[in-house]
Order: C-alpha cells, then sequence, then structure tokens
C-alpha cells in the first residue's frame, strides 16, 4: 500500500493489521463502516507525520471478533493496542463509522489525544437531518451514495464484483449489524460529548447522501470549541473528492 | 419401510397482487402494504382455513401451517392463530406449527402458546423452529448477526420451560427468568414433537442431532436434501440419538389428476407464479448482514437465481420434489423419493400461489383417496431408485 509498512499484531486474541507511514508526531486514523476507500488518501500526511491506520476488527485485513457487539467493545480494543505500540499521546483522526469511535474514545480517553479531526462522522441523533439508514441499502447501491463524483471510487471498486469481494463487503456488513442492528444510534453517546475538550476539526462535504451535512451545526452545539470545514461538491467521502479536505486535516494538526 | 404419513401444507398466500406487481423487485420486506384489501384477505382466511379442515375431513394425518412476514407469500404472520382456528375444527389431523422463530419472539411466550394449542388440541400439536429466512429479520427489530446464538438460548429456555417442573431459572446472554413457570404445561410429555426447520446450514443441523430433533429441510435440492437427512442421522448417533424415518419430513410440491397432460396443464402456472412472483425477492433481503457466514454466502450467491425469481419447469421438478401426474405416478414418485430419502413423513404442499379453490379441493381429494391409500398399502422397496 504504497508508502505504507504493514504489521500484523495479535490484540487481546484479534488478529489485527495495522499499516503505517512517516514519522512525527503520530496520527491514528479509525476507518469507517467499509474499507473499499483506501488508505492512500492520507499518504500526504505521512510527509510531516507519523500515519498510524489499523485495520479494526471485523474489517479488511484484521481478524473477527464476533463477540464485538457494542462500539465500546472497539474502545476498548484500541486502549490494548497503543498500549502494545506504546503510544501514549497522538492525533487521532475518524472518518463516518470512525469518525463516531474517534469522538467516543476522545470522550472516554481525551488526555491521550492531542487533537481530534472528524470527518463526516456518524453517532449523532439529529432527528431533523437523520442519518441514512445504511443497513437497509442493498450493498449495490452503495458506491453511487458514498460519493459525489463517483469517478474516485469507481477505480477503486471492481467491475464485477467477484464472490471474494461480495463475501469481504457482506462480512465487514455483518461486523456493522453487530453493532447497528438493533440500536443503529446510542443517546449515551452525545451525553457525554462534551467531556472532549481537545482542539477539534470537523469536515464535511456538502453534498453527503449518508449523512447530511447539516449535522455540522448539532455538533456545534455539542462542541462548541470545534473548527468545521464544508467542502463544497463533495459527497461522504470528502477525503477521496477533495484533497484540500485532508490539507485540511494536516494543517490543523500542525 | 415403515408407515408412511402425509401432511397437507398450505403457504396462505395473498393471492389479489396488483397487475403491475413485476415493477417491484421484491413481494417480500418492502413490497408495499397498500396492496392487501382486507375484505379479499377475510375471504382468502375463510377459504384456506376450509381446505385444511377439508384435508382433516379426508384424512391427512396432519396440517402444516407456518409463519413469514411482510409478504403476499403467506398471510400466516403469526401462525398460532391460524392454527387456534383449526384446532377446533379438526378432529384427528396433527396440528403443525413450523413455525416461529424462537429467537424472533419471547421464549416463554413461545412456550405458553404451543403448550396452549397443544392442550386445547389435546396433545395433536407439533412444532417446528426455524431460525427464519432472512426477509424475517427485515420485518423484526432482532438482529440477524445474532440470530442463531437467540435461536440457541431461545430453545434452552423452550425446553426448560416444557421438561423442568416450574419455576426454574435462567439467566443467559439474552433472556433473563426469575420465575420460569409458563401455566399451562403442554398436553404430551415431556412435550410435543419438535423439529428443526431450515435449508440445511450445518449449524441448525448440529441443534437438531444434539437435541434429538428432526429436521425438515426446505427449499433444498433433492441431492442435498439426501444429504442433510444422512448428515443428521450421522451427527445425532454422536450425541446418542437415533432419528426415525418420521422425524425427516420431506417436503413436496404435489399435484394429482385424471392425466398427466391435465395435471401439467392444471399445476404449473400457479408453480411459475410460486417461483417467480411469490418468492420474488434480492439478495441484499434473502441474506441480511450476519445471517450467514461468509462461506455460506459466497457458496449461496455462487447459485444465486435458481430459487427465486426464474422459472423452469423441467429445472424445477428435477431439483427438487415435485410430483404431478396421474395418482399412480405421484405415487409411484413419492414413494420412491421416501424410500431414497429414507424417510416416512411426507409433506405435501396442496396450494401454491394463485391456485382456485376448486383446484386445491380436487387436489386434496384425489390425492388422499387414490395416492395415500397406494403409498399406505406400498411395503416394498422402492420400484425405482434415484441415482444416489
Amino acid at each position: 500500500m504504497g508508502k505504507f509498512a504493514r504489521e500484523t499484531l495479535t490484540v487481546d486474541g484479534v488478529k489485527t493489521v495495522v499499516h503505517t507511514a512517516g514519522s512525527g508526531e503520530p496520527i491514528v486514523f479509525f476507518h469507517g463502516a467499509g474499507t473499499v476507500d483506501g488508505f492512500d488518501f492520507a499518504e500526504p500526511w505521512a510527509d510531516k507525520f507519523k500515519v498510524i491506520v489499523p485495520y479494526h476488527p471485523g474489517f479488511g485485513e484484521s481478524g473477527d471478533d464476533p463477540s464485538f457487539t457494542d462500539l465500546h467493545d472497539y474502545v476498548m480494543h484500541y486502549l490494548e493496542l497503543f498500549d502494545m505500540l506504546g503510544l501514549e499521546r497522538f492525533h487521532l483522526v475518524g472518518l463516518s463509522l470512525g469518525g463516531y469511535l474517534a469522538a467516543k474514545f476522545a470522550s472516554e480517553h481525551g488526555h491521550r489525544i492531542k487533537k481530534l479531526a472528524l470527518i463526516a462522522p456518524a453517532g449523532m441523533i439529529d432527528p431533523k437531518h437523520p442519518m441514512m439508514d445504511v443497513i437497509a441499502v442493498p450493498g449495490e447501491e452503495l458506491p453511487g451514495l458514498l460519493v459525489s463524483n463517483f469517478d474516485v471510487l469507481k477505480k477503486r471498486l471492481p467491475e464485477k464484483p467477484d464472490l471474494d469481494f461480495i463475501g469481504e463487503r457482506y462480512r465487514e456488513a455483518a461486523t456493522v449489524a453487530r453493532l447497528l442492528w438493533e440500536h443503529p444510534a446510542d443517546p449515551k453517546f452525545m451525553r457525554y460529548l462534551h467531556r472532549i475538550k481537545v482542539p477539534t476539526l470537523i469536515v464535511w462535504g456538502d453534498e453527503d447522501k449518508l449523512i447530511p451535512v447539516q449535522q455540522t451545526e448539532t455538533w456545534r452545539k455539542f462542541l462548541p470549541q470545534a473548527d468545521i470545514k464544508v467542502f463544497k461538491g463533495a459527497g461522504h467521502l470528502v477525503h477521496l473528492e477533495k484533497p484540500e479536505a485532508v490539507d485540511a486535516v494536516a494543517k490543523f494538526l500542525s | 419401510m415403515s408407515a408412511l404419513r402425509f401432511n397437507a401444507m398450505h403457504f396462505m398466500p395473498y393471492v389479489h397482487l396488483p397487475k403491475h406487481h413485476k415493477e417491484f423487485n421484491s413481494t417480500w420486506v418492502s413490497f408495499p402494504n397498500k396492496f392487501y384489501d382486507p375484505a379479499r384477505g377475510h375471504e382468502l382466511y375463510q377459504r384456506y382455513l376450509q381446505e385444511l379442515v377439508l384435508a382433516d375431513r379426508l384424512g391427512y394425518d396432519a396440517i402444516v401451517v407456518n409463519e413469514h412476514h411482510n409478504t403476499v407469500y403467506s398471510m400466516m404472520a403469526t401462525p398460532n392463530l391460524i392454527a387456534a382456528a383449526l384446532i377446533p375444527q379438526t378432529k384427528n389431523a396433527k396440528i403443525c406449527v413450523w413455525g416461529t422463530p424462537p429467537n424472533l419472539m419471547l421464549p416463554n411466550r413461545l412456550a405458553e402458546e404451543y403448550a396452549i394449542l397443544d392442550v386445547m388440541s389435546q396433545g395433536r400439536l407439533e412444532v417446528a423452529f426455524p431460525l427464519g429466512t432472512g426477509m424475517e429479520y427485515w420485518a423484526n427489530p432482532l438482529s440477524p448477526a445474532t440470530a442463531r446464538e437467540r435461536f440457541k438460548e431461545s430453545l434452552k429456555v423452550i425446553l426448560q420451560a416444557w421438561t423442568q417442573d416450574g419455576p426454574t431459572t435462567h439467566y443467559g446472554q439474552f433472556y433473563t427468568y426469575r420465575f420460569l413457570n409458563p401455566w399451562p404445561r403442554p398436553y404430551q410429555r415431556p412435550h410435543p414433537p419438535c423439529y428443526i426447520v431450515g435449508t440445511g446450514s450445518p449449524e441448525t443441523i448440529e441443534i437438531a442431532a444434539e437435541l434429538g430433533f428432526g429436521y425438515a429441510s426446505v427449499f433444498v435440492t433433492q441431492q442435498r436434501c439426501h444429504e442433510l437427512n444422512e448428515n443428521l442421522r450421522q451427527r445425532a448417533t454422536h450425541y446418542g440419538h437415533t432419528i426415525r424415518p418420521d422425524q425427516l419430513p420431506l417436503l413436496t410440491f404435489v399435484y394429482v389428476a385424471e392425466t398427466q397432460e391435465q395435471a401439467e396443464r392444471e399445476y404449473v402456472g400457479h408453480l411459475e407464479s410460486f417461483f417467480s412472483d411469490y418468492l420474488r425477492t434480492i439478495p441484499h433481503y434473502l441474506a441480511p448482514p450476519g445471517y450467514l457466514s461468509v462461506e455460506q454466502l459466497k457458496t449461496r450467491a455462487a447459485m444465486a437465481d435458481k430459487l427465486h425469481g426464474g422459472f423452469d419447469f423441467d429445472a424445477i421438478s428435477g431439483s427438487f420434489f415435485v410430483a404431478v401426474g396421474t395418482p399412480e405416478k405421484v405415487a409411484n414418485q413419492l414413494g420412491d423419493w421416501a424410500a431414497w430419502m429414507k424417510t416416512s413423513h411426507i409433506n405435501c404442499v396442496m396450494h401454491i400461489a394463485d391456485m382456485p379453490h376448486w383446484k386445491t379441493v380436487k387436489n386434496l381429494t384425489l390425492f388422499a383417496e387414490h395416492v395415500i391409500p397406494r403409498l399406505r398399502t406400498r411395503t416394498d422397496a422402492p420400484q425405482r431408485v434415484a441415482a444416489e
């Protein structure tokens, strides 16, 4: 994967694959509820930072742990992984479901976070501008909903999905179902968001079809200190569509 | 071969599909319920119940109802209500509820409802526990990803409620019972005959084997059904159980008429509609996330479209147990299949899709009067053994 070096660890019995590139202050990136978008977007960060990208259990190259039924299981998993990696304090960036996880981690373990960047984060209960229930969307319809400019995603998708590709997407969807089928949102998440005191950047695409950009206003209520940057003409995967969004995160963390 | 047993099974479909229904990619889950007309639904319930009552009068050994949600395929979202309506109208037939996914209902409640039916019918109840199709999970609030764990725990609670004097307690992963003490208890001791029903995933076969339950495989090919029956027998031995021939109900689609040509003319259109319209759904509904293992998903994706949405009479009748023709032909076919599958239990779907009342009555009657007697007296080895 380009600049990244791959490392396989066992975290509390779960195979965990971590990709690392660059040197400098560490940035940890939490990916979203799927991994087809890849991590190469983060290569520019490696010019100035040590970029650490783990695959969550149940996604991509990491192994499964069916006992993970709550986002908090992932918080515990990462506490353990960060201890293993000797990561005391670091910048944390999260995308979509990974943004939800990053914010949850930061609300519980803020002392370990230097700065927090959330890219189109999930997790907010906003009845006026609800997130699309992606579990209900057939897989073949999802790619079109992720971006405004389909070309940026098209090159990452097989022309005709084979059984392995279908199986891998199904596995990731199953992981998400374990977490979110019965409770797509957790009111307690918002209850404790105020505990995030670190500098925070929120990045969004104004054409996000999954999580409406209007949710930035709701986030502002919970995190008044947050800097919010909206990129025009970008969908949910704003980091793929707008290199400026990736730059903005790097500038904020510098 | 031990004495054969014959069930009359009915799906009770809602047959008044709108003309433009093919514009919808599924007649399950999301098919708008504005197309359900309760007045016509009432007429259908009246008619279907009569047909099953007739089956009892004609001497079928059992009547089978089952559960599906959000679909034209079945108007039995809660099959226990249908069973309760049938009990006072029938005398001899066993009432088979095959059945409610125990993981989609509170287990104490299901134990109670089945016990009520068993007591009401003076011990005529049989139950089968399905995991439920993938479609049922889109209609219900519980996760398909934890369905199998819930299924096992729910089953444990139900059996505990039936077999141990209450009150008992249960502290599990999904359910907590401080006083598991349901009234009434089942009429049959220790409990009504139980089956697992499914499409043969190794996990559910294992549950049946461990508990010594029967296994009703549904919508699997002939060859696969044979393998599953064999698997269950072997796995059950491992747990010290011997599976009897009557514990392996064989799902068959049956239509009897005066001649082969007439039987096909009267039946094939309905069978086609059954597969093309009433079973029409999409992969996303069939396999909600976590419902299948990734391996099972890949296996099923590889053979997709064989069952849901396409139709070829020869292919369907070659793959599944479809017996259509004269009484003699149907009797021979069923007898041969039963011998091949080493089962004595033949579960006959007697009505499908938009088959009208007269055909259903004709089918039920001809089968009862001309097929069942031929098979009841058949004690010989199969006349024609299908290739194994």
